[in-house]
């Protein structure tokens, strides 16, 4: 039988939730730029060296910088619902969580080193 | 010679042993308005009687005959024969253990419902009178109070079926929130911290599937959500 388990110990659902909304509102707003520029460079209207100066204009960084932020930020959460919902062995969940949280952050270092181009 | 009804019934019995089994009955249909609460009381009395079920009131009132009838959840005594496709399966509401044929066990969920304190909480002294609400106060309260706990929506969430043992579900939830619009409870504070971890409230992915299996047209969907927004409004 099911046993009920006692409230209150688990971490804050209202903060989850809050930055799984926030990061969709900044995804919603900023992903469509990229795209804006894909076509532009499929279409001709943009060469190499065009785009290579939008891309490394300040504003074009910041932006670029919150997008990668909020596109980890939102995997992030999502994935780990997804997890928590179906990984139901505390043996496997924890570390399956803390896995996934440390490739997001190494992905997101290193495309924001690109960005900014240390490397 | 009067026209038949098929049905495929859920038949198990932990305590003979055995594999859990579908079982097929015929009926008559007695009469136009007859409801499938009808043609199991036919099983039961004329047919069959070690068929079990739950029961009572017969109007949709009680909550007990919450089953699962053509894979979607509903009241066994107001669900019309008439436009169910036949043969009929009846089998016990979905992820909850079977006691006896379409008896489940209930503990669990009513467990949870006393969780969210069901009852007015007050610190002001007890007026002399009653507690006295304007109509406008009352009226929010129309599309929770009519709940009467047939788990017919929190057996058909998915979330409740991964993670039922945190995850409260949609009819303790609606009366959670309840409590929490009733102007005249004070502990809407304590009730909310109740419910601000990941689990209680949070497993909600509004799937709907709550609003959809609610034989009284409630809608615990709009009430989580309502819940949320009250988290949200309390931190900014
Ligand atoms: S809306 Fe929420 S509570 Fe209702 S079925 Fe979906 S997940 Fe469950
Ligand atoms: S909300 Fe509807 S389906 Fe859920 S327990 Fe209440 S009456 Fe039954
Ligand atoms: S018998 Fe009471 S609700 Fe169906």
């Amino acid at each position: 039988m099911r046993t009920v388990k006692e409230p209150g110990a688990a971490h804050s659902g209202l903060s989850d939730w809050y930055w799984q909304r926030l990061s969709a509102v900044v995804l919603l707003l900023l992903l469509p730029l990229p795209f804006y520029l894909l076509t532009a460079v499929y279409s001709g209207n943009l060469d190499q060296q065009a785009l290579l100066d939008i891309i490394d204009h300040i504003y074009s960084r910041v932006l670029h910088t919150l997008l990668i932020l909020a596109l980890i930020v939102h995997a992030y959460m999502g994935l780990k619902v997804i997890l928590e919902d179906y990984v139901h062995r505390i043996f496997w969940r924890v570390p399956l969580i803390g896995a996934m949280l440390v490739i997001m952050t190494g992905f997101g270092v290193w495309w924001l080193a690109l960005i900014w181009a240390w490397a | 010679m009067a026209e038949m009804i098929r049905l495929s019934v859920f038949r198990y019995d932990p305590e003979k042993g055995g594999e859990p089994h579908m079982q097929s009955f015929e009926v008559p249909l007695l009469n136009a308005g007859m409801k499938l609460l009808d043609a199991l009381n036919y099983i039961k009395w004329e047919l069959d009687g070690t068929l079990t079920y739950r029961r009572s009131c017969g109007e949709g009132i009680c909550g007990s005959d919450g089953l699962n009838i053509n894979g979607v959840n509903g009241l066994a005594c107001i669900t019309p024969i008439e436009g169910l496709k036949q043969p009929i399966h009846v089998r016990p509401l979905p992820s909850m253990h079977v006691i006896r044929d379409l008896v489940v066990d209930m503990d669990h969920f009513f467990d949870q419902y006393r969780q969210i304190q069901p009852w007015l909480q007050t610190i002001t002294p007890v007026p002399e009178h009653e507690r006295l609400q304007s109509p406008e106060d009352r009226a929010r309260l129309d599309g929770s109070y009519e709940c009467i706990l047939c788990a017919c929506c929190t057996t058909s969430c998915p979330s409740w079926w991964w993670n039922g043992d945190r995850f409260l579900g949609p009819a303790a939830l609606l009366h959670a929130n309840r409590w929490i619009i009733d102007s005249r409870d004070e502990a809407t504070g304590d009730r909310l911290d109740q419910v601000e971890d990941a689990f209680r409230l949070y497993r909600c992915h509004q799937i709907m599937n709550c609003m959809e299996a609610c034989p009284k047209e409630l809608n615990p969907t709009a009430a989580i959500d309502h819940i949320k927004r009250k988290l949200l409004a309390r931190k900014s």
